[in-house]
């Protein structure tokens, strides 16, 4: 029993990490309706950029994820601005493509950068662990945990209470209605590019807290992120943190029972076995809004 | 189709065959000839290239009929084909002739292209994207850790025999890949020709729509993706039999990803366009590969082979530039010089 607590509690602070990821790519999807693989890339820049100012240039450690926010909303605009928006009324599947051929661009960028190699650094948040009723709780993924629940938050306050958190709100209903009651759509994208990527830059942040930031790094939590997405539905913000959680706990207790079995590697793989159940039996997900096709 | 002034169909046989002028008929006979000759003068290297650009054309020729035609996602191509080969692999070293496994290979990457593409008759668009890139992971995620399969070291096919005949060198290969390419690809144009191919097209336009016409989407959604797999797991058997070894490493997402980028650059829903997607990107990949000892040797400090990244940010390059300025590509632009070629001297 305390094994299987365990597992969960592992995999819930996981899935708090796969949640931030979801959530920039729900962000996304509920303003522009396209689903952006992008964000896995932007989440390997922003950790990239925290690289840069903390370790390599040796700012602050306030002032170098003030200067990589900046970046990462820098890289989202960017690509909102030249790659996105030429893409405005064609079809959805030339948008979605266009994120995976920002993907590849910025993958193999990535790459150039690192060398083949990794980058780390010296660890900022409180190490050591917790023993709450016997069961190992690292404080760094507690840390993340929070970190994750304040992002969502924060997010959360921003689109109750701030005017152009309202604009796209409505925006997300519906372009044309928005666009004549006076609100800027273009803009609204913009902006929503921009603070997705901040959102994938502090997962990628909060990734390589855990981990070290190497070249597979961006893929697989980019794939995890969106099974999270997914899981929840794709339109629903509060959808993606459930999903990202149970995520996380079921492909941890999934990889603990069963990697002795088949000699592992199981974590990887069973997101994606996760996401083949999840289309066939439930394509909207938990909470997403279900579509009803017409001819 | 626009076609020169003058020419006109007297039979049904003109009216549907491909090939309709005896200019076209002449140039495609030099065609041929030229193609079929490139081994009594092309070098290993321009044989190597040109056996390769086949099979891809094979493999992408099978996505442009999943893809292209039906209209149904696939991000798993690479993985079907390495169903393919792995098939061919096995059945070959346990004595079967390459002339049997070939076949075989096709039906084994069809039947688990029917399972890989079942999620195609819930979802669709980008979730059906998104399922076919998990049944490539599990597939590939299966095959690393299988004993049948040799795990990640891989298997080693023998080359293809006819009696004391061995097949083994870029040279013989080439007699087998590109009369196979050139079969797929009739097969392949005279299918989107069909009732199959018209279906297909009806599906892809609006599924519902095609539905209430009368055709069966579970039945011909299955059938597209068996087809497109089919022509994966032939490209498969026959890149394992170049290459003498299978392994996992060959058969990765980002390949998945570059064979649809190829029938996005050459253009959906054209048997030429695979032609050139394939052609272009491959030969702008070759370029890449040639171009980066030189770039490593000017920019000393990046110290590592720069080739794979460097085809990366090319190739996603590419893509972009194509989505914005030509979504329709290259076999649009074909069509346009085609037309414009043929009304010369006059604009319109």
């Amino acid at each position: 029993m305390t094994e299987l607590l365990q597992y969960v509690v592992t995999g819930l602070m996981t899935g708090g990490l796969y949640a931030m990821v979801g959530l920039s790519i729900v962000l996304v999807y509920k303003a522009t309706e396209v689903v952006s693989l992008a964000h896995g890339e932007l989440l390997g820049f922003g950790a990239l950029f925290f690289w840069l100012f903390f370790v390599a240039l040796g700012l602050p450690l306030w002032l170098s994820i003030l200067v990589m926010l900046a970046c990462s909303a820098l890289l989202g605009f960017i690509i909102e601005r030249f790659a996105m928006r030429p893409l405005i009324g064609q079809s959805l599947f030339s948008a979605f493509f266009m994120t995976v051929a920002v993907y590849l661009m910025l993958d193999g960028i990535f790459a150039l950068i690192l060398k083949g190699g990794a980058v780390g650094w010296p660890a900022f948040l409180p190490a050591g662990n917790i023993y709450p009723g016997g069961i190992r709780i690292p404080l760094t993924s507690l840390a993340t945990l929070g970190i994750c629940l304040s992002l969502f938050g924060i997010l959360a306050a921003f689109f109750k209470y701030t005017k152009i958190g309202l604009g796209m709100r409505a925006t997300a209903e519906d372009h044309q209605l928005s666009q004549s009651a006076g609100i800027n759509v273009k803009w609204v994208f913009l902006v929503i590019w921009a603070i997705s990527a901040m959102a994938a830059s502090i997962a990628g942040v909060s990734a390589g807290n855990i981990m070290a930031v190497h070249y597979y790094l961006p893929f697989f939590i980019l794939m995890k992120g969106l099974v999270a997405a997914l899981f929840g539905g794709l339109d629903s913000i509060p959808g993606v943190l459930l999903g990202g959680l149970i995520l996380g706990a079921a492909e941890s207790v999934a990889a603990g029972y069963l990697d002795p079995i088949v000699g592992g590697g199981v974590q990887e793989v069973a997101a994606f076995v996760f996401l083949l159940v999840i289309l066939i039996v439930r394509p909207y997900g938990l909470f997403g809004l279900v579509r009803i096709e017409r001819i | 189709m626009q076609r020169p002034c003058g020419t006109f169909d007297e039979t049904y046989g003109q009216d549907t065959a491909v090939i309709r002028t005896r200019a076209q008929w002449g140039l495609v006979i030099a065609g041929l000839i030229w193609l079929l000759t490139v081994p009594l003068y092309g070098g290993d290297y321009v044989l190597g290239l040109i056996n390769h650009i086949s099979i891809l054309i094979i493999a992408v020729l099978g996505l442009q009929i999943t893809t292209g035609y039906c209209g149904l996602v696939s991000f798993g191509q690479a993985a079907f084909m390495a169903v393919g080969a792995y098939t061919s692999a096995i059945l070959t070293l346990n004595g079967l002739p390459f002339w049997l496994a070939l076949p075989l290979a096709g039906l084994a990457a069809g039947l688990i292209g029917l399972i890989g593409g079942a999620p195609s008759l819930r979802v669709k668009g980008f979730y059906l994207a998104l399922a076919t890139l998990a049944v490539h992971y599990v597939i590939m995620y299966l095959i690393m850790h299988l004993s049948i399969t040799g795990a990640t070291a891989g298997l080693h096919p023998p080359p293809p025999r006819i009696g004391n005949f061995v097949f083994s060198s870029d040279k013989t290969m080439f007699y087998i890949i590109v009369p196979l390419m050139l079969l797929m690809t009739y097969f392949a144009k005279n299918l989107a020709r069909t009732k199959l191919g018209r279906a297909f097209v009806a599906i892809r336009d609006n599924d519902l729509a095609a539905k209430v016409m009368g055709i069966n989407l579970y039945y011909y959604k299955l059938l597209a993706f068996f087809i497109g797999c089919f022509f994966a797991g032939i490209a498969g058997s026959l890149l394992g039999h170049w290459w003498h070894v299978v392994a996992p490493e060959q058969f990765t997402i980002v390949q998945s990803l570059m064979y649809v980028g190829m029938i996005i650059v050459g253009g959906l829903g054209s048997i030429a366009g695979v032609f050139f997607g394939v052609i272009s990107l491959r030969l702008l990949d070759e370029a890449v590969f040639l171009a980066a000892p030189s770039l490593s040797a000017a920019f000393p400090q990046l110290a590592m082979d720069i080739a794979a990244p460097l085809s990366g940010v090319v190739f996603g390059l590419v893509i972009i530039l194509f989505l914005i300025f030509e979504p329709r590509g290259l076999a649009h632009r074909w069509e346009i010089f085609k037309t414009s070629y043929r009304l010369y001297p006059f604009s319109y």
